[in-house]
């Protein structure tokens, strides 16, 4: 079993936005107030990228928040040489995937929008944006976001399918949709979260662990609803090969969560 | 469950026959759809789905998987051993009860239960729960690879210990939402699909369900079907389209042979993607050549059969993989009429006895760049 650790995360959602190094920093205004109604506002590149990364005014809020999650992790990923990228895996998990694209699609059929009315096109454009290739997989959470993900960037790395593995949590269901197919909305209706797992070699510990990163965590949790008990010290390895459904998902949490950082 | 009936029997009717089930159907005329004609699963069949399970009366997707699944589960041998904690389920699907949908869009009435599907993962809960699963429940959604990567889910549930049996089910329905999408895509054939036809001129939709029991080997008959390796990428090129290199889906299949230890000069039988789009046809054919050099195996598409299924395609397509191993059958391509001249020589337009079919692969790709392959393996030789 490798050694693994989150080598880097990141958050958007309602709150604001922030990776491990800077915390969650909350959006100025006017954004501040549409967002934190949990409305789903204009998400312009500028908000995250320091250059226009392309295509991004034609993508669903679904691929803006997963690629500026991604590109909140500054994690270098455009300076990684072609091998690196070859073997960098994608894990997408979503729970409502591209409903609201859905619903805009079945209002203006539009050949733009059919190819984002799937929760996997997040995927195409994180490869397209940062060139990689694969492996890649897009789970559907069963009712809260989870970090299932996690758990298969884990395997990943074990079974030797990947080197590291981009994971993210994204949701971007506009209120009306949600209210109109009767979705849950106890929680926010659009947050991305995004971790890089990978060996830790060669990276600061502090870096790989950063305080930054376990609050960071434990806010995707909160706002997804899923809070973890028991949370213990296990360092940076994230376990693989747990028991079970649900413990899947709690246990490579409980590995990233440090006594410091839980209530 | 497909535009050919119920029953693995009609689809290995079929395969030997080289049948497509492809038609013109009356209620999608007149539309604005760019084609009529598909593979639609018979309203007849709805009608008996809905006579054996009342409560699911509206809800297509569900009937569909659930017949499909019911079938796989009664066929399998040596599930009793299996208790239903070690049980699990992964349901691949593109839009799951998409018909749910667009009944709530246009405020037409929907029951509960459909309503629940539109969300893919809670139609996957609710075939676990109908099947008797208590193990891992997992729903794929990544386009038209999707059922492959449900079926390397499957095998790593097992392999990782975290299941003895897994119950791995496809569904995707015909649709207003996707004849409308490939519509304005301009990727449907009016005339069908023909895929590696020198004439192609697009795909055509079908919908259906498929299921599949894998099983720990030591639970397994003899002579079943090994899940071998399995290769995915991405092109990094473009959402909707192929990348013209064919790189990216050659590097899923050299990935598959890696992970499944088989060298390309072993591999028998090739089951291509073959929409029947000038692009993924020509692509394939590219990738074929990157891998198997002057040496392509046979390869051929049942999209003709059955049409474009997205999220059932990877299933039902490994369905007719199983068929074509056991009988010993290379599978022809339906509807293919004069091959494409750049298409590699070895594509099989017609069915024939195979000399050897021990070790063949099975390839999807989708929107977004993916691309899946998967090796499987007759044992008992």
């Amino acid at each position: 079993m490798s050694d693994k650790a989150i080598l880097a995360a990141s958050y958007l959602g309602p709150a604001g936005h922030g990776n491990d190094l800077t915390g969650i920093r909350p959006w100025g205004a006017p954004l501040s107030d549409a967002l934190g109604r949990g409305e789903l506002g204009e998400l312009h590149w500028s908000l995250v990228f320091a250059s226009d990364p392309g295509r991004f005014a034609r993508m669903d809020y679904m691929s803006r928040l997963g690629l500026m999650a991604v590109e909140l992790l500054e994690a270098g990923l455009d300076a990684l040489p072609v091998r690196t990228r070859d073997r960098l895996g994608v894990c997408v998990e979503t729970r409502a995937g591209s409903l609201s694209t859905d619903v805009r699609f079945l209002q203006t059929p539009r050949a733009s929008l059919f190819a984002y009315t799937l929760p996997s096109t997040l995927i195409g454009e994180i490869c397209i944006r940062y060139r990689l290739r694969g492996p890649v997989l897009c789970l559907m959470a069963p009712t809260r976001l989870g970090f299932a993900s996690l758990d298969e960037a884990c395997c990943w790395l074990d079974e030797g399918e990947a080197d590291a593995c981009l994971c993210l949590g994204c949701e971007a269901v506009e209120p009306e949709t949600a209210r109109a197919m009767d979705l849950e909305t106890a929680t926010s209706n659009w947050h991305a979260c995004a971790a890089l797992v990978g060996a830790p070699e060669g990276r600061p510990r502090e870096r790989a662990m950063g305080s930054g990163t376990d609050s960071l965590l434990k806010t995707c949790l909160d706002l997804c609803g899923q809070r973890p008990t028991g949370v213990h010290p296990v360092g940076a390895e994230l376990p693989t090969n747990a028991p079970g459904r649900d413990p899947l998902a709690k246990a490579a949490l409980k590995a990233t969560l440090p006594t410091a950082n839980r209530d | 469950m497909t535009t050919l009936g119920l029953g693995v029997e009609r689809l290995e009717q079929a395969l030997l026959g080289n049948a497509s089930g492809l038609r013109v159907c009356p209620g999608l005329a007149g539309k604005g759809y760019s084609s009529a004609v598909a593979g639609q699963v018979p309203e007849p069949v709805f009608e008996q789905l809905r006579d054996r399970d009342a409560t699911h009366a509206d809800a297509r997707a569900f009937l569909l998987a659930n017949a499909a699944l019911s079938e796989a589960v009664l066929s399998a041998r040596g599930l009793e051993a299996v208790s239903p904690s070690r049980r699990a389920l992964v349901l691949s699907t593109t839009k799951a009860d998409m018909d749910a949908l667009e009944r709530l869009f246009r405020r037409e009435p929907c029951s509960a239960a459909a309503r629940r599907h539109i969300q893919p993962s809670l139609l996957a809960e609710d075939l676990a729960a109908a099947q008797g699963v208590a193990g891992p429940v997992q729903c794929v959604s990544a386009a038209c690879i999707s059922g492959l990567l449900a079926l390397k889910q499957g095998a790593l549930l097992i392999r990782r210990g975290r299941a003895d049996a897994v119950f791995v089910a496809g569904v995707d329905l015909l649709s207003h939402f996707v004849l409308s999408g490939f519509t304005t895509l301009k990727s449907l054939d009016a005339e069908g699909c023909r895929p590696f036809d020198r004439d192609r001129g697009g795909l055509s939709l079908g919908e259906g369900a498929g299921a599949l029991v894998l099983a720990r080997r030591e639970l397994a008959p003899p002579r079943a079907i090994s899940v071998r390796g399995w290769g995915v990428s991405d092109d990094a090129n473009h959402l909707t389209g192929p990348s013209r290199d064919g790189s990216g889906l050659a590097l899923a299949i050299s990935r598959a042979l890696t992970s499944g230890g088989a060298s390309a000069e072993e591999i028998d039988y090739l089951h291509a993607h073959g929409t029947g789009t000038s692009y993924n046809d020509a692509m394939e054919s590219r990738a074929l050549r990157t891998v198997f050099g002057g040496q392509v195996p046979p390869f051929g598409s049942s999209k003709g059969m059955l049409g474009h299924t997205l999220g059932a395609a990877g299933i039902l397509e490994t369905i007719l993989c199983l068929i074509a191993l056991r009988a010993q059958t290379l599978p022809g391509t339906p509807r293919l009429r004069e091959p494409d001249p750049a298409v590699p020589a070895s594509v099989v337009a017609t069915p024939r006895p195979a000399e050897r079919l021990r070790k063949l692969l099975k390839v999807n790709c989708g929107f977004g760049g993916t691309n899946a392959a998967v090796l499987l393996e007759r044992n008992g030789e």
